[in-house]
């Protein structure tokens, strides 16, 4: 088969087979035989080992799969408007939660930089020995510590889960109008392995500075106030201070 | 070795070459057809697939002294389909050797 022939019946099928973009197709095996043709390969031998165009043809995909019914679109838009408003929601409540993280993560270092600089704003709370506030003031810094990376990995999640969403909703469209469905995107975030024992071990000890100062604040209160409830002997929350 | 089952992997292994570094249409079907042994022109099809499906771009550039070229080159979503595709062949393959190899044991 000379290379007119095989490419006027590869052209011939393409289009029984209804498939889109056959010039680009044409061109691309009219390329083949430009390339093999200048290494010496007669025109015959490149088209019999080119294979069958009958059959080549049938391997490219057709169109006509692409061309599903209307209704089937504007159901699966339906469908997932619903779904988008439900799941958007609780992107919304997953926000928020992210929010009440950042402002504890802040508000535990404001109590932090309060206590050591024995600023004192709250006047429901008289000032208390200054070793008691550094030790408290260090728990309360490393809670703050805590709370960043737990928004951090909090943050990341909600990221993901919003592009795995989005991955999900795209294809869902893809199905319902013939187009390609791509793969689905994992829920939890990948951080690289480098990143994520950096954050476990900053975790880590924070959870341990935040625990043994706290505990350690509060002995050194009690033994400093000569009462397990120092509390009540400082006056705070509107006891009378026992001095 | 059935054609079929060739098939099956030889869009694994076009996107293993385009991980590489951007190929046109003949380098890879030489590179296939020499390797794996299918019909030269098999592989047009299943670039065309990949580059519907997304996975592929394509671009054409004049090399000095010879037609200009299509070359194919690795969408960041070919790049993530080829990774987890990759991980379920070598998974996939790992278990048909022990199941195999397995077999010639209890023959012998």
């Amino acid at each position: 088969m000379k290379k007119n022939e095989f490419l006027a019946k590869l052209k011939d099928e393409l289009k029984k087979n209804n498939v889109a973009d056959i010039d680009e197709i044409i061109s691309e095996y009219e390329q083949h035989f430009a390339f093999k043709m200048a290494d010496g390969y007669s025109e015959e031998e490149i088209a019999a080992r080119l294979g069958d165009p009958l059959q080549l043809a049938s391997q490219f995909e057709s169109n006509i799969e692409y061309k599903t019914s209307g209704g089937k679109k504007i159901a699966a838009a339906i469908g997932l408007v619903f779904t988008d408003i439900f799941t958007g929601a609780f992107f919304i409540l997953l926000v928020v939660w992210e929010i009440i993280m950042a402002a504890f993560a802040v508000s535990n270092l404001v109590i932090a930089a309060c206590l050591f600089g024995r600023v004192n704003f709250i006047t429901k709370f008289t000032p208390m020995p200054y070793l008691s506030a550094v030790v408290i003031g260090i728990s309360a810094a490393a809670l703050a510590v805590l709370s960043v990376v737990g928004c951090i990995y909090f943050a990341l999640f909600i990221r993901q889960l919003m592009r795995a969403y989005g991955r999900f909703h795209r294809n869902t469209m893809a199905i319902a109008s013939g187009g390609a469905v791509l793969p689905p995107l994992a829920i939890y975030p990948r951080l690289p392995a480098k990143v994520n024992r950096r954050l476990r071990s900053v975790a880590l000890f924070a959870m341990v500075v935040f625990t043994t100062s706290f505990v350690l604040g509060m002995i050194i209160s009690m033994l400093l106030s000569g009462s397990i409830e120092f509390w009540h002997t400082w006056g705070w929350f509107g006891y009378n201070a026992v001095n | 070795m059935n054609i079929q089952y060739k098939k099956g992997v030889l869009e694994l292994c076009v996107l293993a070459l385009l991980k590489k570094h951007d190929y046109y249409g003949y380098e890879l079907s030489e590179y296939l057809s020499k390797h794996i042994d299918i019909a030269d022109g098999t592989v047009y099809p299943i670039l065309r697939k990949l580059k519907n499906e997304g996975l592929l771009t394509t671009y054409v550039q004049e090399d000095s002294g010879g037609p200009p070229r299509k070359y194919y080159s690795l969408t960041s979503l070919g790049r993530e389909v080829y990774e987890k595709e990759r991980a379920e062949y070598l998974d996939f393959a790992k278990k048909i050797e022990i199941l195999l190899e397995d077999d010639n044991d209890e023959k012998e």
